[in-house]
């Protein structure tokens, strides 16, 4: 039986699940041939899958954010020192240095190499910058903040009255610059007349826009707003006390994960350093449960999830998947190409299976509803 | 009977009250928060395998979000009544309309502190912590600023929000701009350098393949790495960006602070007036409608003829 | 269904009482037209009823408060979100989403009403108040009138037993309160909610109120007749009623025309003598093909304008048609495409813009007169001096925005007329004013005619115009579709003239000043 896609958004999480699973797939690897498909792939789902709304327009921002964030650490390596490979492309004159500037060096001869470094290394950090675009595009952000744990409400909230007070700034500081042009300027005009100019704008929009939140709270509070019950106190109690030893836990971990602190490790698996950062993770996971406390709101025309979620979260999934596969196995060199001595990156039949399926979502996601609006 | 019918309540302030437990949860992550940046300089460089110089940017940057998850929740769940929620997002809303709506990423803020100092100081260190969360997660949900350096920004910015609120507050007068102008200098210098900080072993690799002059050295002596980031950071920013920074913010505040931060005050104060019309203040004696006067006055010796016409 | 027993309020232990033993009784099913001079405490009263006074306001407040047989008087506003709904002045300050649909829900998404049903509630409250097509728009591309409508929606959605309005047509234009005014009776009728509204407007509703409660120094209830005797303010149909004694006292023209019969049967064999404008002086202020446009939008067609000295010419027409990008380019301060204005004597043009606060960022009155005196490069204390003849009583020491709305007019005008200006341009200065405030307005603006000053006043209030001005110019979609005085554009239209010339019709009697000197 065929069934009809009908338009609609995607569970924000799902997106946000796709896109970090990608950014985990893309920080294993330095190989521009995946990073490159990474990005390619992204940029395919994105565009067929982000419909007209106002949030997937940004797109292209971080297209050239991950090209600025290329071209950034290529130029370095040619201003500060891109000697250190045997084939020198082009040499600029160094410009000599004092003394007490210590270990800087200023142009002088740029290797093929570390060219290939800056390069390899700048589209590892686009292809995360992107991915993470891709997710700011894709998932409408209103429905997000609205499906996070309860204990993020107010906080949610917040960003809900900002976003939303940003025009009517605009339009308040639109008034009032036209407003201003009817008080004429003192006749004889000080430096300081001149100064005040600013603050005889932006204080009529700070006070009008003060004005307009406490009626805003006002209106809120009498719709019921933090009308949920506050968790008791003993939840709370236990909520700092496992927020805490999260983070505890964490920062430990954490240490011993730079530092390198050897331990024992039975089957490869670092024990201490595990147990570490799962009880971390845990203690987080449950101090926001309780702080969330019992929560009696709902939420107005909820995503609900479906296969087309489990399937764009299963596509981004299998993809980190597949490349943490290839990073373990006897052929993870393929993962991080040398540079000296050069050799040309190659993609392993595998990692081009990963590339197919980070596109998957483009076909499997219905697109976006176009709210109805009336002429 | 009566008696059990009488309701007082407190005047309304606008704020966020940081009890024993927040203050704890709030050290400990910046503790964190301050090793997840500072990490390449901290670590006894001796013992940094040069496998996990690699790894680890991209683990702080993962493990950071959830650091700041966990205050967050910790922080608004204490109290944070609709008056404050409502007036932390419209400041937030401001803070990112003054931003340049093309922030790049790591540095793009200019002015974005102004507010936010005299916020925290206006509203305290609660609030302070508050806004600098909120700030940059509006404005970059907004100019499209959301990355892998968005938590890092969230946690200096809130910190700038906190340490204005800290200044003790006995401090009035022009002692006091003085006071925000320092603060908002070092804070653009200090912001700037945390930013860097974070992204340095990013940009300039940390791969030994290749090594750039300015670039992070796993396994060299904190004093070199110390002068290689020195070095990155004043030739990327201190010389350019910071200052720009701390010289408008520093302007900003020396002429605004004062203005701004009485209407800010005010607004502490001025939660009863829940509509337009305001109730007599208790400085003037007279009803805030002197017009039955002014039908009473009825022209006799009223009529301004005297208008040098 | 609302029972106020002895219920008393002040801010602080050191302040006056703001309501002094408040005790009356709201039966089920009423609309309560609370009514008062602006700052009687008309909101503080309507604040009580779901406690955001004092539980938002802060302050002290004794006495009982009982909804429908519960004593509310210890719970939260939000505990009572179910119960009362409460819509403020601005429907836009007030909205916490951006979409007309999520706004409606929001106050279900805060009470935990289950998705299906929420769904359902939502539709059949946009069915209600006909905005069904708004669904998906942006909030602040609305007009006035369906942001209010969006308001109402939203508190409407969880089917409250009480809604409180305060001022809801305040910042409206008069379709757009006739709109909200004709949803409210009609919630009344259609689904027997209790309804308390403070209204300036009361002209408007006063015909379906089954009571009124008076606020002053004491508070007054009952049915509207009597209450109104008691009143401070009162729209000019029932202050003809009171002066001349008519019983029981009219609340539509029809009533009032019955009234008023015989008196326009003698007034039909001898017309009485009505003043006519006395001849205007020289051109002020004249505008030649005055063109604006905004894009493909024609705000402005080719309009010819002269405002002349001692004249106080009205400017209206319908939000949209021009009236204030006409004054602003008058002005020269806003856009003007093509055209001419000539300013005979050449001493400048004060404009007043609708939002007077716009202008005002000091932290006294004192400071802000003070400021004025500097721009006009007059001696120190002019503008507070002339401040002090168009309103006296306001204190220097205050902050401009504590100030009533008609104070803050008063100091802005103040400060623009400090320069002496020959022209006087006001946009909309009747929004938010109530009947008082419009006499110290009317006051101002004859004082400025006497003085030879040319005033123009864009407004959409009738009674107004018909007491202050002495032409009007009516413009639609950018041109002037009537220019004459008062008396013949007003009273020959159907639309715009004012309540005592309907009772009067077809004898063109326009105030009820007038009225009683012609009888």
């Amino acid at each position: 039986m065929h069934r009809a896609v009908l338009p609609r958004y995607l569970h924000p999480f799902a997106w946000w699940g796709y896109a970090l699973a990608l950014v985990a797939a893309s920080s294993l690897t330095t190989n521009p041939l995946l990073l490159g498909g990474i990005i390619l792939a992204v940029s395919v789902v994105t565009l067929s899958s982000r419909g007209d709304s106002p949030w997937g327009s940004h797109f292209h921002l971080y297209l050239w954010l991950g090209l600025f964030m290329v071209v950034m650490r290529i130029a370095f390596r040619i201003v500060f020192g891109g000697g250190g490979g045997p084939t020198v492309l082009f040499t600029i004159p160094e410009i000599p240095l004092p003394s007490w500037v210590q270990g800087v060096r200023l142009f002088g001869p740029v290797s093929l190499e570390s060219l290939l470094t800056g390069l390899y290394d700048g589209m590892q950090l686009a292809a995360i910058v992107i991915c993470i675009g891709a997710a700011n595009s894709l998932a409408n952000p209103k429905k997000l903040l609205a499906s996070l744990p309860g204990a993020f409400y107010e906080l949610g909230t917040v960003i809900v009255v900002a976003v939303s007070a940003l025009p009517q700034l605009g339009e308040s500081l639109l008034r009032v610059l036209r407003a201003r042009k009817l008080r004429r300027g003192p006749r004889t005009r000080t430096r300081r007349d001149r100064l005040r100019f600013v603050e005889t704008i932006i204080i009529p929009v700070l006070s009008d826009a003060l004005e307009r939140s406490l009626a805003l709270a006002a209106s809120m509070d009498v719709r019921g707003f933090g009308r949920s019950e506050r968790p008791p106190p003993r939840n709370r109690r236990w909520s700092v006390v496992t927020g805490i030893a999260s983070i505890v836990l964490l920062a430990v971990w954490s240490f011993r994960f730079v530092a390198k602190t050897p331990e024992i490790s039975p089957f490869g698996v670092p024990l201490l350093s595990t147990v570490l950062m799962l009880g971390g993770l845990g203690c987080a996971v449950v101090a926001i449960r309780l702080a969330g406390g019992t929560v009696r709101r709902t939420q107005y025309r909820p995503i609900r999830w479906r296969a087309a979620e489990s399937g764009v979260l299963a596509s981004g999934v299998l993809v980190a998947v597949l490349v943490a596969l290839v990073a373990a196995g006897d052929s993870s060199a393929v993962l991080a190409p040398t540079v000296v001595p050069l050799e040309w990156p190659t993609l392993t039949p595998l990692l081009a299976v990963a590339l197919v399926l980070a596109v998957v979502p483009a076909a499997l996601a219905p697109t976006p509803e176009r709210r109805k609006v009336a002429a | 009977m009566r008696a059990d019918t009488t309701i007082e309540a407190a005047a309304p302030e606008i704020g966020v009250k940081l009890g024993a437990r927040s203050w704890v949860v709030i050290v400990l992550s910046s503790a964190l928060g301050f090793f997840a940046l500072a990490w390449p300089l901290i670590i006894p460089a001796v013992g940094v395998a040069p496998q996990h110089a690699t790894d680890a940017p991209f683990v702080f940057a993962a493990m950071l979000p959830l650091i700041l998850l966990l205050v967050g929740a910790q922080l608004s769940e204490g109290g944070l009544d609709a008056r404050s929620l409502a007036v932390l997002g419209v400041m937030s809303a401001m803070n990112a309309a003054l931003r340049p709506v093309l922030g790049v990423g790591t540095a793009g803020i200019e002015s974005v502190f102004f507010l936010l100092i005299l916020g925290g100081r206006a509203f305290g260190p609660g609030f302070g912590y508050l806004l600098g969360f909120t700030s940059m997660f509006a404005s970059a949900l907004l100019t499209a600023g959301v990355g892998p350096w968005l938590p890092f920004q969230m946690m200096c910015a809130a910190w700038v929000g906190l340490a204005a609120g800290l200044l003790p507050k006995r401090v009035g007068g022009k002692t006091e701009i003085a006071m925000l102008c320092a603060l908002g200098v070092l804070a653009a210098y200090a912001y700037g350098m945390m930013m860097n900080l974070w992204f340095w072993p990013f940009i300039s690799g940390t791969d030994g393949g290749a090594l750039g002059s300015l670039d992070y050295a796993p396994g060299a002596p904190l004093t070199e790495n110390l002068v290689r980031f020195g070095w990155f950071t004043l030739i990327t920013s201190t010389g350019g960006w910071d200052t720009g920074r701390a010289v408008t913010t520093a302007l900003a505040l020396a002429l605004l602070g004062r203005p701004v931060l009485t209407v800010l005050r005010r607004a502490s104060g001025m939660g009863r007036v829940v509509r337009t019309v305001a109730p007599a203040s208790p400085s003037s004696p007279n009803p805030p409608e002197p017009v039955g006067r002014v039908g009473a006055r009825d022209g006799s010796g009223g009529t301004p003829a005297t208008m040098d016409a | 269904m609302i029972r106020f027993e002895n219920v008393s309020f002040r801010y602080r232990h050191d302040t006056p009482l703001r309501l002094r033993d408040v005790s009356f009784t709201v039966e089920e099913g009423e609309l309560c037209l609370v009514v008062g001079a602006t700052g009687s405490g008309k909101s503080t009263l309507l604040g009580c009823i779901n406690n955001l006074v004092p539980r938002f306001t802060g302050g002290t407040r004794s006495g009982r408060v009982i909804i429908d047989g519960v004593d509310t008087s210890h719970l939260l506003p939000r505990e009572l979100a179910r119960t009362v709904g409460y819509v403020g002045q601005d429907p836009m300050a007030g909205f916490v989403t951006d979409v007309v649909e999520d706004e409606v829900a929001y106050s279900m998404e805060q009470l935990g009403y289950p998705a299906d049903e929420m769904r359902r509630r939502v539709e059949e409250t946009l069915d209600l108040l006909g905005i069904a097509d708004l669904r998906g728009r942006a909030l602040r591309k609305l007009s006035g009138g369906q942001q209010q409508r969006v308001a109402i929606a939203s508190v409407l959605a969880t089917s409250p037993r009480v809604l409180v309005l305060d001022e809801p047509t305040s910042a409206l234009d008069p379709v757009a309160a006739e709109e909200v005014l004709a949803i409210i009776s009609r919630l009344v009728r259609d689904l027997g909610t209790t309804v308390v509204v403070a209204e300036h407007r009361m002209e408007r509703v006063i015909e379906f109120a089954d009571s009124v409660l008076v606020v002053g120094d004491d508070v007054h209830y009952g049915p509207p007749q009597t209450a109104l005797l008691r009143s401070p303010v009162r729209p000019p149909l029932v202050e003809l009623g009171v002066t001349l004694g008519w019983s029981p006292l009219p609340l539509t023209i029809r009533a009032a025309r019955r009234h008023g019969s015989e008196q326009r049967r003698a007034w039909m064999e001898l017309p009485p003598a009505l003043g006519r404008p006395e001849t205007a002086g020289p051109a002020a202020l004249t505008g030649r093909a005055v063109v604006v446009t905004y894009g493909d939008v024609v705000a402005v067609a080719g309009v010819d304008l002269a405002l002349h000295a001692g004249e106080v010419t009205a400017l209206m027409g319908r939000n949209g048609s021009g009236k204030s990008s006409l004054l602003w380019a008058m002005h020269g301060a806003g856009r003007i495409d093509a055209g001419t204005v000539t300013l005979t004597d050449g001493s400048g043009i004060a404009l007043v813009p609708q939002t007077p606060t716009d202008l005002l960022y000091l932290t006294t009155v004192e400071a802000e007169c003070a400021a004025g005196d500097r721009a006009s490069g007059r001696p120190v204390g002019t503008t507070l001096a002339l401040l002090n003849r168009l309103v006296p009583g306001i204190d220097p020491a205050s902050h401009p925005r504590d100030l009533s709305e008609g104070q803050k007019l008063a100091v802005v005008l103040a400060v623009e007329l400090a320069g002496n200006p020959p022209v006087v341009l006001l946009d909309e200065p009747t929004r938010g004013l109530d009947y008082a405030a419009k006499n110290v307005l009317t006051e101002i603006v004859t004082t400025m005619a006497a003085e030879g000053r040319a005033v123009l006043i864009a407004t959409h209030d009738v009674e107004m115009v018909a007491q202050t001005c002495s032409r009007v110019v009516v413009m639609a979609e950018g041109e002037v579709v009537s220019d004459g005085p008062t008396r013949d554009v007003l009273a020959g239209s159907a639309l715009l003239a004012p309540q005592v010339a309907k009772v009067s019709n077809p004898i063109p009697v326009l105030t009820v000043q007038e009225y009683l000197d012609a009888c």
